[in-house]
Protein backbone atom coordinates (compact mmCIF):
# COMPACT_ATOMS: atom_id res chain seq x y z
CA UNK A 1 0.00 0.00 0.00
CA UNK A 2 1.23 3.44 -0.85
CA UNK A 3 -0.36 6.89 -0.82
CA UNK A 4 -1.15 8.58 -4.14
CA UNK A 5 0.96 11.52 -5.24
CA UNK A 6 -2.21 13.61 -5.59
CA UNK A 7 -3.14 13.06 -1.95
CA UNK A 8 0.40 13.70 -0.73
CA UNK A 9 0.54 16.91 -2.74
CA UNK A 10 -2.77 18.05 -1.25
CA UNK A 11 -1.50 17.38 2.29
CA UNK A 12 1.74 19.27 1.69
CA UNK A 13 -0.05 22.20 0.03
CA UNK A 14 -2.46 22.51 2.94
CA UNK A 15 0.41 22.67 5.41
CA UNK A 16 2.15 25.28 3.27
CA UNK A 17 -0.86 27.54 2.70
CA UNK A 18 -1.93 27.33 6.36
CA UNK A 19 1.37 28.27 7.96
CA UNK A 20 3.63 29.78 5.33
CA UNK A 21 1.24 32.14 3.58
CA UNK A 22 -1.08 31.64 0.62
CA UNK A 23 0.69 34.35 -1.39
CA UNK A 24 3.72 32.13 -2.01
CA UNK A 25 2.22 28.92 -3.35
CA UNK A 26 4.09 25.67 -3.62
CA UNK A 27 4.71 24.95 -7.31
CA UNK A 28 5.36 21.59 -8.96
CA UNK A 29 8.86 21.15 -10.30
CA UNK A 30 10.91 18.60 -12.18
CA UNK A 31 13.26 16.55 -9.98
CA UNK A 32 16.65 18.19 -9.85
CA UNK A 33 19.63 18.61 -7.61
CA UNK A 34 18.83 19.87 -4.17
CA UNK A 35 21.49 21.21 -1.86
CA UNK A 36 20.05 19.75 1.35
CA UNK A 37 20.64 22.06 4.30
CA UNK A 38 18.08 20.55 6.65
CA UNK A 39 15.96 17.42 6.63
CA UNK A 40 13.47 15.75 8.92
CA UNK A 41 11.62 12.46 9.04
CA UNK A 42 8.87 10.71 10.95
CA UNK A 43 8.14 7.00 10.87
CA UNK A 44 4.73 5.36 10.94
CA UNK A 45 4.32 1.92 12.47
CA UNK A 46 1.23 -0.24 12.77
CA UNK A 47 -1.18 -1.31 10.05
CA UNK A 48 0.91 0.73 7.66
CA UNK A 49 4.69 0.88 7.94
CA UNK A 50 6.51 3.76 6.38
CA UNK A 51 8.43 6.97 6.71
CA UNK A 52 7.81 10.51 5.54
CA UNK A 53 10.69 12.90 5.05
CA UNK A 54 11.25 16.50 4.02
CA UNK A 55 14.50 17.86 2.56
CA UNK A 56 15.08 21.59 2.28
CA UNK A 57 17.86 24.00 1.35
CA UNK A 58 19.27 25.87 4.34
CA UNK A 59 17.83 29.30 3.47
CA UNK A 60 14.33 27.88 2.99
CA UNK A 61 14.47 26.04 6.33
CA UNK A 62 15.47 29.31 8.00
CA UNK A 63 12.65 31.22 6.30
CA UNK A 64 10.13 28.56 7.42
CA UNK A 65 11.38 28.89 11.00
CA UNK A 66 11.08 32.68 10.82
CA UNK A 67 7.51 32.54 9.59
CA UNK A 68 6.35 29.87 12.01
CA UNK A 69 7.99 31.56 14.98
CA UNK A 70 6.76 34.97 13.85
CA UNK A 71 10.27 36.42 13.83
CA UNK A 72 11.09 39.75 12.28
CA UNK A 73 13.46 39.52 9.29
CA UNK A 74 15.27 42.69 10.22
CA UNK A 75 15.69 42.22 13.94
CA UNK A 76 15.68 38.62 15.06
CA UNK A 77 18.28 36.07 14.16
CA UNK A 78 17.18 32.50 13.68
CA UNK A 79 19.18 29.84 15.49
CA UNK A 80 19.76 26.20 14.58
CA UNK A 81 17.45 25.07 17.38
CA UNK A 82 14.67 27.26 15.93
CA UNK A 83 15.16 25.73 12.50
CA UNK A 84 15.25 22.18 13.87
CA UNK A 85 12.05 22.81 15.82
CA UNK A 86 10.16 24.28 12.85
CA UNK A 87 11.30 21.69 10.32
CA UNK A 88 10.42 18.96 12.81
CA UNK A 89 6.91 20.32 13.22
CA UNK A 90 6.55 20.59 9.45
CA UNK A 91 7.33 16.90 8.93
CA UNK A 92 5.13 16.00 11.91
CA UNK A 93 2.14 17.68 10.25
CA UNK A 94 2.80 16.17 6.84
CA UNK A 95 3.54 12.74 8.33
CA UNK A 96 0.43 12.69 10.50
CA UNK A 97 -1.78 13.48 7.54
CA UNK A 98 -0.04 10.96 5.29
CA UNK A 99 -0.63 8.35 8.01
CA UNK A 100 -4.36 9.14 7.82
CA UNK A 101 -4.34 8.42 4.07
CA UNK A 102 -3.40 4.83 4.83
CA UNK A 103 -5.29 2.04 6.61
CA UNK A 104 -4.92 2.39 10.41
CA UNK A 105 -4.46 2.25 13.26
CA UNK A 106 -0.83 3.23 13.21
CA UNK A 107 1.42 5.28 15.46
CA UNK A 108 3.46 8.30 14.47
CA UNK A 109 7.00 8.73 15.81
CA UNK A 110 8.41 11.99 17.07
CA UNK A 111 10.37 13.74 14.31
CA UNK A 112 14.06 13.20 13.73
CA UNK A 113 15.76 16.33 12.39
CA UNK A 114 19.24 16.74 10.94
CA UNK A 115 21.40 19.49 9.51
CA UNK A 116 22.08 17.70 6.23
CA UNK A 117 20.35 14.48 5.21
CA UNK A 118 18.74 12.20 7.81
CA UNK A 119 19.86 8.61 7.63
CA UNK A 120 17.24 6.29 6.22
CA UNK A 121 16.67 2.68 7.23
CA UNK A 122 18.04 0.21 4.68
CA UNK A 123 14.84 -1.84 4.45
CA UNK A 124 12.66 0.88 2.90
CA UNK A 125 11.88 1.77 -0.69
CA UNK A 126 10.64 5.07 -2.08
CA UNK A 127 6.88 4.93 -2.72
CA UNK A 128 6.15 8.51 -3.64
CA UNK A 129 8.12 11.72 -4.10
CA UNK A 130 6.94 15.28 -4.45
CA UNK A 131 9.41 17.65 -6.04
CA UNK A 132 8.28 21.21 -5.60
CA UNK A 133 9.56 24.73 -5.43
CA UNK A 134 8.76 27.46 -2.97
CA UNK A 135 9.80 31.08 -3.31
CA UNK A 136 12.09 30.03 -6.14
CA UNK A 137 13.97 27.23 -4.37
CA UNK A 138 13.47 23.46 -4.62
CA UNK A 139 12.33 21.09 -1.88
CA UNK A 140 11.56 17.40 -1.67
CA UNK A 141 8.90 15.49 0.28
CA UNK A 142 9.16 11.73 0.02
CA UNK A 143 7.27 8.75 1.37
CA UNK A 144 9.08 5.46 1.92
CA UNK A 145 7.49 2.12 2.72
CA UNK A 146 9.03 -0.87 4.39
CA UNK A 147 10.15 -3.38 1.80
CA UNK A 148 7.70 -6.30 1.98
CA UNK A 149 10.41 -9.01 1.85
CA UNK A 150 12.58 -7.34 4.42
CA UNK A 151 9.74 -6.12 6.66
CA UNK B 1 -8.73 34.06 30.96
CA UNK B 2 -5.76 31.72 30.46
CA UNK B 3 -5.04 29.26 27.67
CA UNK B 4 -2.43 26.57 28.31
CA UNK B 5 -0.70 25.65 25.05
CA UNK B 6 0.77 22.15 25.15
CA UNK B 7 2.98 21.22 22.20
CA UNK B 8 6.54 19.97 21.91
CA UNK B 9 7.23 22.38 19.05
CA UNK B 10 8.06 25.95 20.02
CA UNK B 11 7.14 27.04 16.50
CA UNK B 12 3.65 25.58 16.89
CA UNK B 13 3.26 27.05 20.39
CA UNK B 14 4.23 30.40 18.92
CA UNK B 15 1.59 30.11 16.15
CA UNK B 16 -1.11 29.14 18.66
CA UNK B 17 -0.04 31.83 21.14
CA UNK B 18 -0.47 34.53 18.51
CA UNK B 19 -3.92 33.22 17.56
CA UNK B 20 -5.36 32.90 21.07
CA UNK B 21 -3.76 36.14 22.24
CA UNK B 22 -5.65 37.91 19.44
CA UNK B 23 -8.79 36.23 20.76
CA UNK B 24 -8.27 37.71 24.20
CA UNK B 25 -6.44 34.98 26.12
CA UNK B 26 -3.35 35.20 28.25
CA UNK B 27 -1.17 32.17 27.70
CA UNK B 28 0.83 29.54 29.55
CA UNK B 29 2.99 27.03 27.71
CA UNK B 30 4.14 23.48 28.19
CA UNK B 31 6.37 21.28 26.03
CA UNK B 32 4.71 18.01 27.02
CA UNK B 33 1.82 16.58 29.04
CA UNK B 34 3.82 16.30 32.26
CA UNK B 35 4.88 19.96 32.16
CA UNK B 36 1.25 20.84 31.61
CA UNK B 37 0.18 18.76 34.63
CA UNK B 38 2.85 20.56 36.66
CA UNK B 39 1.13 23.86 35.84
CA UNK B 40 -2.23 22.49 36.99
CA UNK B 41 -0.81 20.97 40.17
CA UNK B 42 0.83 24.29 40.99
CA UNK B 43 -2.61 25.86 40.87
CA UNK B 44 -2.28 27.53 37.49
CA UNK B 45 -5.67 26.41 36.21
CA UNK B 46 -6.45 27.63 32.70
CA UNK B 47 -9.86 28.07 31.10
CA UNK B 48 -8.66 26.24 28.01
CA UNK B 49 -5.98 23.71 27.09
CA UNK B 50 -4.79 23.34 23.48
CA UNK B 51 -3.22 19.90 23.35
CA UNK B 52 -0.92 18.22 20.85
CA UNK B 53 -1.11 14.42 20.72
CA UNK B 54 2.42 13.21 19.99
CA UNK B 55 4.88 14.59 22.52
CA UNK B 56 7.81 13.22 24.51
CA UNK B 57 7.46 12.30 28.23
CA UNK B 58 3.64 12.39 28.32
CA UNK B 59 1.43 12.51 25.24
CA UNK B 60 -1.70 14.58 24.90
CA UNK B 61 -4.08 11.63 25.14
CA UNK B 62 -2.62 10.61 28.50
CA UNK B 63 -2.78 14.22 29.66
CA UNK B 64 -6.52 14.31 28.90
CA UNK B 65 -7.20 11.13 30.84
CA UNK B 66 -5.21 12.56 33.81
CA UNK B 67 -7.14 15.84 33.76
CA UNK B 68 -10.46 14.04 33.51
CA UNK B 69 -9.55 11.84 36.49
CA UNK B 70 -9.39 14.90 38.75
CA UNK B 71 -12.75 16.45 39.63
CA UNK B 72 -11.08 19.73 40.60
CA UNK B 73 -10.14 20.27 36.93
CA UNK B 74 -13.49 19.45 35.37
CA UNK B 75 -14.20 23.03 34.26
CA UNK B 76 -11.17 23.15 31.99
CA UNK B 77 -12.07 23.04 28.30
CA UNK B 78 -9.84 20.57 26.47
CA UNK B 79 -9.18 20.95 22.77
CA UNK B 80 -6.84 18.69 20.85
CA UNK B 81 -4.75 20.45 18.19
CA UNK B 82 -2.87 17.70 16.44
CA UNK B 83 -1.83 16.15 13.18
CA UNK B 84 -3.40 12.86 14.34
CA UNK B 85 -6.35 12.67 11.97
CA UNK B 86 -7.41 9.04 11.82
CA UNK B 87 -11.13 8.71 12.41
CA UNK B 88 -10.55 6.25 15.26
CA UNK B 89 -8.09 8.54 17.04
CA UNK B 90 -10.58 11.42 17.06
CA UNK B 91 -13.24 9.12 18.53
CA UNK B 92 -10.77 7.99 21.22
CA UNK B 93 -9.86 11.55 22.21
CA UNK B 94 -13.51 12.60 22.45
CA UNK B 95 -14.35 9.51 24.51
CA UNK B 96 -11.47 10.32 26.87
CA UNK B 97 -12.92 13.76 27.50
CA UNK B 98 -11.70 16.17 24.84
CA UNK B 99 -14.36 18.77 24.04
CA UNK B 100 -13.11 19.63 20.59
CA UNK B 101 -10.57 18.55 18.04
CA UNK B 102 -8.65 20.63 15.50
CA UNK B 103 -6.52 18.87 12.92
CA UNK B 104 -3.20 20.38 11.88
CA UNK B 105 -2.78 22.18 9.55
CA UNK B 106 -5.36 24.79 10.54
CA UNK B 107 -6.01 28.47 9.90
CA UNK B 108 -6.52 31.05 12.67
CA UNK B 109 -10.21 31.15 11.71
CA UNK B 110 -10.56 27.45 12.48
CA UNK B 111 -9.37 27.99 16.06
CA UNK B 112 -11.63 31.04 16.43
CA UNK B 113 -14.65 29.10 15.07
CA UNK B 114 -14.14 26.28 17.55
CA UNK B 115 -13.63 28.56 20.54
CA UNK B 116 -16.75 30.44 19.57
CA UNK B 117 -18.65 27.16 19.37
CA UNK B 118 -17.38 26.30 22.83
CA UNK B 119 -18.62 29.65 24.12
CA UNK B 120 -15.13 30.86 25.04
CA UNK B 121 -14.96 33.62 22.46
CA UNK B 122 -17.78 36.04 21.75
CA UNK B 123 -18.83 36.48 18.15
CA UNK B 124 -17.98 40.00 17.04
CA UNK B 125 -21.16 42.04 16.69
CA UNK B 126 -21.90 42.44 12.98
CA UNK B 127 -21.51 45.96 11.68
CA UNK C 1 1.01 44.94 -7.39
CA UNK C 2 -2.57 46.09 -7.92
CA UNK C 3 -5.08 45.24 -10.57
CA UNK C 4 -5.59 47.95 -13.24
CA UNK C 5 -8.96 49.68 -13.63
CA UNK C 6 -9.31 48.17 -17.13
CA UNK C 7 -8.86 44.63 -15.81
CA UNK C 8 -11.16 45.25 -12.87
CA UNK C 9 -13.86 46.69 -15.17
CA UNK C 10 -13.57 43.68 -17.49
CA UNK C 11 -13.95 41.22 -14.62
CA UNK C 12 -16.81 43.04 -12.89
CA UNK C 13 -18.67 43.32 -16.24
CA UNK C 14 -18.18 39.61 -16.84
CA UNK C 15 -19.50 38.67 -13.41
CA UNK C 16 -22.40 41.10 -13.66
CA UNK C 17 -23.41 39.84 -17.10
CA UNK C 18 -23.27 36.16 -16.15
CA UNK C 19 -24.60 36.24 -12.61
CA UNK C 20 -25.96 39.77 -11.96
CA UNK C 21 -23.60 40.01 -8.99
CA UNK C 22 -22.00 43.39 -8.46
CA UNK C 23 -18.35 44.04 -7.81
CA UNK C 24 -18.28 47.79 -7.31
CA UNK C 25 -15.13 49.93 -7.41
CA UNK C 26 -13.48 49.49 -4.04
CA UNK C 27 -13.62 45.68 -4.34
CA UNK C 28 -10.40 45.56 -6.38
CA UNK C 29 -8.52 43.94 -3.51
CA UNK C 30 -11.12 41.17 -3.33
CA UNK C 31 -11.02 40.48 -7.06
CA UNK C 32 -7.26 40.45 -6.97
CA UNK C 33 -7.08 38.11 -3.98
CA UNK C 34 -9.49 35.65 -5.59
CA UNK C 35 -7.83 35.75 -9.02
CA UNK C 36 -4.18 35.63 -7.97
CA UNK C 37 -4.18 31.87 -7.30
CA UNK C 38 -5.80 31.28 -10.71
CA UNK C 39 -3.22 33.52 -12.37
CA UNK C 40 -0.37 31.59 -10.73
CA UNK C 41 -1.93 28.30 -11.73
CA UNK C 42 -2.19 29.48 -15.35
CA UNK C 43 1.45 30.53 -15.32
CA UNK C 44 0.77 34.27 -15.49
CA UNK C 45 3.09 36.64 -13.62
CA UNK C 46 0.24 38.86 -12.41
CA UNK C 47 -3.52 39.26 -12.39
CA UNK C 48 -3.58 41.74 -15.29
CA UNK C 49 -1.89 39.38 -17.72
CA UNK C 50 -4.28 36.66 -16.56
CA UNK C 51 -7.30 38.89 -17.19
CA UNK C 52 -5.97 39.59 -20.71
CA UNK C 53 -6.14 35.83 -21.32
CA UNK C 54 -9.80 35.65 -20.35
CA UNK C 55 -10.92 37.39 -23.54
CA UNK C 56 -10.09 34.32 -25.59
CA UNK C 57 -10.36 31.56 -23.01
CA UNK C 58 -13.87 30.50 -21.95
CA UNK C 59 -12.56 27.76 -19.62
CA UNK C 60 -10.60 30.31 -17.60
CA UNK C 61 -13.64 32.62 -17.63
CA UNK C 62 -15.66 29.86 -15.95
CA UNK C 63 -12.98 29.51 -13.29
CA UNK C 64 -13.12 33.24 -12.65
CA UNK C 65 -16.90 33.12 -12.26
CA UNK C 66 -16.55 30.26 -9.81
CA UNK C 67 -13.87 32.06 -7.82
CA UNK C 68 -15.87 35.28 -7.61
CA UNK C 69 -19.26 33.79 -6.84
CA UNK C 70 -18.01 31.66 -3.97
CA UNK C 71 -19.59 32.42 -0.68
CA UNK C 72 -16.72 31.89 1.62
CA UNK C 73 -18.27 29.28 3.75
CA UNK C 74 -17.81 27.26 6.86
CA UNK C 75 -19.84 24.65 8.70
CA UNK C 76 -22.63 26.10 10.83
CA UNK C 77 -21.48 29.52 9.67
CA UNK C 78 -22.24 32.16 12.32
CA UNK C 79 -23.83 29.47 14.49
CA UNK C 80 -26.83 31.56 15.65
CA UNK C 81 -28.90 30.99 12.46
CA UNK C 82 -28.61 27.27 13.06
CA UNK C 83 -29.78 27.69 16.64
CA UNK C 84 -32.75 29.60 15.27
CA UNK C 85 -33.32 26.71 12.85
CA UNK C 86 -33.57 24.09 15.60
CA UNK C 87 -35.11 26.20 18.39
CA UNK C 88 -37.44 28.53 16.54
CA UNK C 89 -38.30 27.12 13.12
CA UNK C 90 -38.42 23.37 13.61
CA UNK C 91 -40.89 23.13 16.55
CA UNK C 92 -43.87 24.88 14.88
CA UNK C 93 -43.17 23.13 11.58
CA UNK C 94 -43.03 19.72 13.26
CA UNK C 95 -46.46 20.47 14.73
CA UNK C 96 -47.92 21.86 11.50
CA UNK C 97 -46.59 19.13 9.22
CA UNK C 98 -47.48 16.14 11.40
CA UNK C 99 -49.90 14.88 8.74
CA UNK C 100 -47.26 14.75 5.98
CA UNK C 101 -44.21 14.24 8.19
CA UNK C 102 -41.98 15.88 5.60
CA UNK C 103 -40.02 19.12 5.50
CA UNK C 104 -38.75 20.89 2.41
CA UNK C 105 -35.81 23.25 2.73
CA UNK C 106 -33.88 25.41 0.24
CA UNK C 107 -30.24 26.33 0.63
CA UNK C 108 -30.01 29.03 -2.04
CA UNK C 109 -26.57 29.97 -3.38
CA UNK C 110 -25.25 26.90 -1.62
CA UNK C 111 -21.64 27.28 -2.77
CA UNK C 112 -19.73 24.11 -1.86
CA UNK C 113 -22.59 22.79 0.27
CA UNK C 114 -21.53 23.36 3.88
CA UNK C 115 -24.83 25.08 4.68
CA UNK C 116 -26.94 22.33 3.09
CA UNK C 117 -25.06 19.58 4.91
CA UNK C 118 -25.03 21.51 8.20
CA UNK C 119 -28.83 21.64 7.95
CA UNK C 120 -28.92 17.96 7.02
CA UNK C 121 -26.96 17.12 10.20
CA UNK C 122 -29.38 19.11 12.34
CA UNK C 123 -32.36 17.42 10.68
CA UNK C 124 -30.78 14.03 11.30
CA UNK C 125 -30.53 14.94 14.98
CA UNK C 126 -33.91 16.65 15.42
CA UNK C 127 -36.43 15.05 13.07
CA UNK C 128 -38.66 12.51 14.85
CA UNK C 129 -38.45 9.01 13.43
CA UNK C 130 -40.66 8.40 10.44
CA UNK C 131 -40.10 11.93 9.13
CA UNK C 132 -38.27 12.78 5.93
CA UNK C 133 -36.70 15.96 4.66
CA UNK C 134 -35.40 17.23 1.38
CA UNK C 135 -32.87 20.03 1.07
CA UNK C 136 -32.55 21.71 -2.30
CA UNK C 137 -29.01 23.04 -2.74
CA UNK C 138 -28.88 25.47 -5.64
CA UNK C 139 -26.08 27.53 -7.09
CA UNK C 140 -25.21 29.31 -10.32
CA UNK C 141 -21.91 27.42 -10.54
CA UNK C 142 -21.88 23.90 -11.91
CA UNK C 143 -18.45 23.34 -10.36
CA UNK C 144 -19.93 24.07 -6.95
CA UNK C 145 -22.87 21.72 -7.55
CA UNK C 146 -20.43 18.96 -8.51
CA UNK C 147 -18.68 19.54 -5.20
CA UNK C 148 -21.96 19.35 -3.27
CA UNK C 149 -22.84 16.05 -4.93
CA UNK C 150 -19.37 14.63 -4.23
CA UNK C 151 -19.68 15.77 -0.61
CA UNK C 152 -15.90 15.78 -0.18
CA UNK C 153 -14.05 18.41 1.81
CA UNK C 154 -10.41 19.07 2.55
CA UNK C 155 -8.89 18.92 5.99
CA UNK C 156 -8.73 22.70 6.15
CA UNK C 157 -12.41 23.00 5.21
CA UNK C 158 -13.39 20.41 7.82
CA UNK C 159 -11.67 22.40 10.55
CA UNK C 160 -13.93 25.39 9.90
CA UNK C 161 -16.72 25.18 12.46
CA UNK C 162 -17.43 21.45 12.30
CA UNK C 163 -18.00 20.04 15.79
CA UNK C 164 -15.68 17.06 16.30
CA UNK C 165 -18.61 14.88 17.35
CA UNK C 166 -20.34 15.55 14.03
CA UNK C 167 -17.12 15.01 12.10
CA UNK C 168 -16.75 11.48 13.42
CA UNK C 169 -20.48 10.75 13.17
CA UNK C 170 -21.17 11.90 9.61
CA UNK C 171 -17.84 11.79 7.76
CA UNK C 172 -15.24 9.25 6.75
CA UNK C 173 -11.74 9.68 5.36
CA UNK C 174 -11.32 9.36 1.61
CA UNK C 175 -7.69 9.97 0.74
CA UNK C 176 -6.70 13.41 1.93
CA UNK C 177 -10.34 14.48 2.16
CA UNK C 178 -13.40 13.72 4.27
CA UNK C 179 -16.59 12.51 2.62
CA UNK C 180 -20.10 13.05 3.95
CA UNK C 181 -22.11 9.88 4.63
CA UNK C 182 -24.77 8.59 2.21
CA UNK C 183 -27.68 9.28 4.58
CA UNK C 184 -26.96 13.00 4.45
CA UNK C 185 -26.21 12.96 0.73
CA UNK C 186 -29.64 11.40 0.10
CA UNK C 187 -31.28 14.32 1.87
CA UNK C 188 -29.63 16.90 -0.41
CA UNK C 189 -30.70 17.48 -4.02
CA UNK C 190 -28.76 19.87 -6.25
CA UNK C 191 -30.08 22.18 -8.93
CA UNK C 192 -28.44 24.78 -11.13
CA UNK C 193 -30.21 28.04 -10.53
CA UNK C 194 -29.45 31.69 -11.23
CA UNK C 195 -31.24 33.76 -8.60
CA UNK C 196 -31.35 36.84 -10.80
CA UNK C 197 -33.48 35.22 -13.52
CA UNK C 198 -37.01 33.68 -13.24
CA UNK C 199 -36.93 30.48 -11.18
CA UNK C 200 -37.63 27.09 -12.72
CA UNK C 201 -40.56 25.15 -11.26
CA UNK C 202 -39.82 24.76 -7.55
CA UNK C 203 -41.65 23.02 -4.72
CA UNK C 204 -43.04 24.99 -1.79
CA UNK C 205 -40.40 25.34 0.90
CA UNK C 206 -40.92 25.35 4.63
CA UNK C 207 -37.58 27.07 5.21
CA UNK C 208 -35.34 29.06 2.86
CA UNK C 209 -31.75 29.97 3.72
CA UNK C 210 -30.71 32.82 1.42
CA UNK C 211 -27.64 34.07 3.23
CA UNK C 212 -24.87 36.45 2.24
CA UNK C 213 -25.82 36.53 -1.42
CA UNK C 214 -28.29 39.43 -1.80
CA UNK C 215 -25.49 41.85 -0.93
CA UNK C 216 -24.03 41.16 -4.36
CA UNK C 217 -27.14 42.34 -6.26
CA UNK C 218 -28.47 45.82 -6.99
CA UNK C 219 -31.60 47.00 -5.22
CA UNK C 220 -34.07 46.18 -8.01
CA UNK C 221 -32.68 42.68 -8.43
CA UNK C 222 -32.80 42.16 -4.65
CA UNK C 223 -36.47 43.13 -4.54
CA UNK C 224 -37.25 40.93 -7.53
CA UNK C 225 -35.50 37.93 -5.94
CA UNK C 226 -37.35 38.41 -2.65
CA UNK C 227 -40.67 38.69 -4.49
CA UNK C 228 -40.03 35.42 -6.30
CA UNK C 229 -38.80 33.71 -3.12
CA UNK C 230 -42.04 34.80 -1.43
CA UNK C 231 -44.02 32.71 -3.90
CA UNK C 232 -42.18 29.51 -3.00
CA UNK C 233 -42.20 29.87 0.81
CA UNK C 234 -45.08 28.20 2.64
CA UNK C 235 -47.44 30.68 4.30
CA UNK C 236 -46.24 29.46 7.72
CA UNK C 237 -42.63 29.08 6.53
CA UNK C 238 -39.42 30.95 7.25
CA UNK C 239 -36.83 32.92 5.32
CA UNK C 240 -33.39 33.52 6.74
CA UNK C 241 -31.05 36.13 5.26
CA UNK C 242 -27.41 36.91 6.11
CA UNK C 243 -26.62 38.89 9.25
CA UNK C 244 -25.85 42.08 7.36
CA UNK C 245 -28.87 41.66 5.09
CA UNK C 246 -31.63 41.64 7.69
CA UNK C 247 -31.91 45.40 7.76
CA UNK C 248 -32.83 45.35 4.07
CA UNK C 249 -35.86 47.29 3.26
CA UNK C 250 -38.21 44.34 2.79
CA UNK C 251 -41.68 45.08 1.52
CA UNK C 252 -44.95 44.53 3.40
CA UNK C 253 -45.09 40.89 2.28
CA UNK C 254 -42.56 39.91 4.89
CA UNK C 255 -42.85 40.10 8.65
CA UNK C 256 -39.89 39.93 10.96
CA UNK C 257 -39.34 37.92 14.13
CA UNK C 258 -36.23 37.99 16.27
CA UNK C 259 -34.58 34.95 17.78
CA UNK C 260 -31.75 36.27 19.90
CA UNK C 261 -29.71 38.35 17.50
CA UNK C 262 -31.02 36.51 14.46
CA UNK C 263 -33.77 38.10 12.41
CA UNK C 264 -36.12 35.64 10.72
CA UNK C 265 -38.57 36.66 8.02
CA UNK C 266 -42.04 35.17 7.57
CA UNK C 267 -44.55 35.75 4.81
CA UNK C 268 -47.42 37.97 5.87
CA UNK C 269 -50.80 37.27 4.40
CA UNK C 270 -52.03 40.32 2.57
CA UNK C 271 -55.65 40.95 1.69
CA UNK C 272 -55.06 39.96 -1.91
CA UNK C 273 -53.46 36.69 -0.95
CA UNK C 274 -56.28 35.62 1.33
CA UNK C 275 -58.27 34.77 -1.79
CA UNK C 276 -55.68 32.26 -2.86
CA UNK C 277 -55.33 28.80 -1.38
CA UNK C 278 -52.37 28.65 0.95
CA UNK C 279 -49.41 26.67 -0.24
CA UNK C 280 -49.39 24.21 2.65
CA UNK C 281 -48.05 20.89 1.47
CA UNK C 282 -50.53 18.08 1.86
CA UNK C 283 -53.36 20.41 2.89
Amino acid sequence: MEPSLTDVRMVVEEVWTSFLGAEDPLLPMAPGTLDVGWSAAVTVSGEWQGAVSVELPRSMAEEIARRMLGLDDEVDSVGDDDVADAVGELVNMIGGNVKSLMPGPSALSLPVVAAGRVARASDVIEACRLDASWAGAPLLVSVHVRHPEKG
Amino acid sequence: MYALIIDDSRAMRSILRRIVTDLGFETLQAGDGQEALDHLEAGRIPTLCLIDWNMPVMDGYTFITRVRANAAWRDITLMMVTTESEHGQIVRALAAGAHEYVIKPFTPDAIADKLEMLGLVAKPVPA
Amino acid sequence: MTITQTSFAFVSDLVRRETAMLYDPGKEYLVEARLLPLAREAGCPDVDSYVAKLVTNPAERDKVLDALTINETSWFRDNAPYQAFTDMMLPPLLAARSHVRHLSIWSAACSSGQEAYSLAMLLDQHLPSGWTAQILASDVSSTMLDRVRAGRYSQVEMNRGMPATSLVKYFSRTGSEWEVCDDLKKMVRTQSLNLSTPFPLLPTFDIVFLRNVLIYFDLDTKRDILRRVHRVVASDGFLLLGTSETTLDLDEHWGREAHGRVQVHRPTTTAAEQWQPTAMTGA
